[in-house]
């Protein structure tokens, strides 16, 4: 079944979105059929890539909106607002 | 025998053969391809499963910093848009090597635009990761491998092939490229290995199995030295070696002199590698931790701050010393809006500023230290004071700081406070701030420089200073009289020159490089308090 979710969550890692917390934020994307997306001010990423997920230069306290669909967008939802929320390191 | 210069990276010295590692010609990002779509693609596919095993291997032994950066470049060569983005270019003509060099460098090109410097930084890993697979497929993967002792020579270096290389057969490091600060810096000091940067034409003036001297502390490399000077080196390097293994057992035992007076050899620092050298060289705590080096790329928040003080302190396990911002106009900050003066060491800097500005400067940086004296033993130390009023408005400040953080919950305990003795003036009148401070600690360059009224960084006057004239000692002894506790942090306290005569005027703590904890507990433990007090009399009297 297709759904689409989303939440506006504030970043919780001390670095932001910076090469470690980017990297393990898009493997567990990557685990998850559904297609995920990150949305910060006008900036759009693809969020199972790297590359456009450190272009957003995310900060700690800044919110980004996290919208996910697809089969599994409900359990990718859960986790990955979990991730954001929390240290990533 | 031929010397080339370079800039100083990271020191020591070194005596070896050289290999040479020359880079792969540059692709032509017009390059067509000459399969067709599909094959190509099938190419380009193939080349990054291979350059993403190879990187989980260099991965599988790597740790800390370079860990992290290794485990990035592994998902930005696995990323799903870099890819189709260089399917795209495939399906138009482009060859597989040329589509995905074109990719990266405009990836490369967006984070290198972002504000935010680390992220900018990242821009040459996404380069490199495009190079790994472009090495893929031409089938010239250059691994670098050292299969015996050697001097690496190249254009530039990568965090990821200095990972693979065996730290025991790498003797030094030089570049053709690079700065005192950039990556490949800080990897070889990590590493404890010379290096020297920035020479330019290395790889034309050196051969593979050539025999050269790498200097790390001079900037020099010195070609098919006579043997004179290989003797020479190779004398010099079994005396580190010794000189190595006979400090290593004042590494875990306290400063003491001969009579066993305890006097604390802590270490001076910038940054969170200078504090686990510091650990690592046995420092007894921090004494002077710089923290206008955190503002470089511009002003730290608070939150910024707190992390790093914490994460500091949480490493030591010992006192930490926290200097707050010495900026002024000889120093700029990005972003900070200070006037270039005619005189900056006269000017608006050090506290001076911090007190005009409080709101930008002083109360963030006041907050984050309160905040991480929590759980932690950290001090505040002000940089240049000249009165007592000076700290008045500073406690006030810091009072204010403190109510904010116990209104929200936090019970504080006393945060001992101390003061730069710079200025003259502080120092003849060091028995004014008694019941204001807990410590004060002597930045001798800057009381050398106003003593004498000599600019340290002009040639013509600079030799006419004398750090250990009578001027200076006076002042020393003036301080050390006020029975408020004084550290030493300037150049003179690793000085053995002037160690017997710092501690026998009566100062308890000396705050050195990290390098040089080990030997200045070594030469501390040569003498006695009595000793060392009679060259201070002796000096006091005569010069």
């Amino acid at each position: 079944m297709e759904t689409t979710v989303e939440r506006t969550v504030t970043l919780g890692s001390k670095s932001g979105l910076h090469a470690r917390p980017a990297a393990i934020f898009v493997q567990h994307a990557k685990s998850y059929q559904s297609q995920i997306t990150l949305v910060k001010d006008e900036k759009t990423a693809n969020g199972k890539s790297i590359l456009s997920v450190l272009a957003l230069g995310a900060e700690q306290g800044d919110r980004v909106l996290l919208k996910i669909s697809g089969s599994d967008a409900e359990t990718a939802l859960n986790k990955l607002v979990r991730l954001l929320e929390g240290d990533l390191g | 025998m031929k010397l080339l210069r370079g800039i100083p990276a990271s020191p020591g010295l070194a005596l070896g053969p050289a290999l040479t590692v020359r880079s792969a010609p540059p692709v032509d990002p017009n390059e067509q391809r000459e399969a067709d779509a599909p094959a190509e693609t099938a190419r380009l596919e193939q080349a990054i499963k291979q350059a993403i095993a190879l990187l989980e291997r260099l991965k599988s032994t790597a740790s800390g910093p370079l860990a992290e950066i290794l485990a990035a470049q592994r998902e930005m060569l696995d990323d799903p848009e870099m890819k189709q983005g260089a399917i795209e270019l495939i399906a138009g003509g482009s060859s597989a090597a040329a589509a995905i060099t074109q990719v990266a460098n405009s990836y490369a090109g967006e984070l290198a635009r972002l504000d935010d410097p680390y992220l900018a930084a990242r821009s040459e890993d996404v380069r490199e990761a495009g190079r790994r697979i472009v090495a893929e497929l031409r089938g010239s993967r250059q691994t670098i491998t050292l299969d015996q002792p050697g001097i690496l020579v190249a254009r530039d270096l990568s965090p990821a092939e200095l990972a693979g290389l065996d730290p025991r057969f790498l003797l030094a490091i030089v570049s053709e490229t690079g700065s005192a600060s950039g990556h490949l810096a800080i990897v070889a000091q990590g590493l404890d290995i010379p290096a020297v940067v920035g020479v330019a034409g290395a790889l034309d003036e050196i051969e593979t199995q050539q025999t050269l001297i790498v200097d790390g502390e001079r900037g020099t490399i010195t070609l098919d030295p006579g043997e004179a000077e290989r003797a020479r080196v190779e004398q010099r390097l079994r005396e580190v070696e010794n000189g190595r293994r006979a400090l290593e057992v004042y590494r875990d035992r306290p400063g003491l002199t001969a009579d066993n007076v305890w006097i604390e050899v802590f270490a001076n620092i910038g940054s969170l590698a200078e504090a686990r050298k510091a650990v690592e060289m046995g420092a007894e705590g921090v004494g002077l931790f710089r923290t206008e080096l955190l503002a470089s790329q511009g002003l730290p928040s608070e939150e910024v701050q707190y992390q790093v003080y914490e994460e500091i302190a949480s490493l030591l396990r010992s006192p930490l010393i926290v200097r707050t911002f010495d900026i002024g106009g000889d120093k700029p900050v990005p972003g900070l809006d200070i006037p270039a003066e005619a005189n900056p060491f006269l000017g608006w800097r050090g506290l001076r500023l911090s007190l005009d500005r409080p709101e930008e400067l002083f109360l963030p940086q006041i907050r984050a230290l309160l905040r991480a004296s929590l759980a932690h033993d950290v001090r505040i130390l002000l940089p240049m004071v000249s009165t007592p009023e000076e700290v008045e408005a500073a406690l006030a400040l810091i009072d204010r700081a403190r109510r904010d953080l116990e209104s929200a919950g936090h019970s504080l305990r006393h945060v001992p406070l101390g003061i730069m003795v710079e200025t003259p003036a502080a120092a003849l009148t060091l028995d004014r701030f008694t019941g204001l401070i807990d410590f004060a600690s002597i930045g001798t360059n800057d009381l050398v420089q106003y003593t004498y009224a000599v600019d340290r960084t002009n040639p013509r006057v600079r030799e006419r200073a004398r750090p250990l004239g009578i001027a200076v000692l006076r002042l020393i002894d003036a301080a050390c009289r006020t029975g408020i506790p004084i550290a030493v942090c300037g150049q003179l306290a690793a000085d053995p020159a002037a160690i017997p005569l710092l501690v026998g005027l009566g100062v308890r703590e000396l705050s050195v490089p990290p390098a040089r904890v080990s030997s200045v507990k070594q030469f501390l433990s040569t003498m006695t308090l009595a000793e060392m007090q009679q060259r201070a009399r002796e000096a006091l009297e005569r010069s």
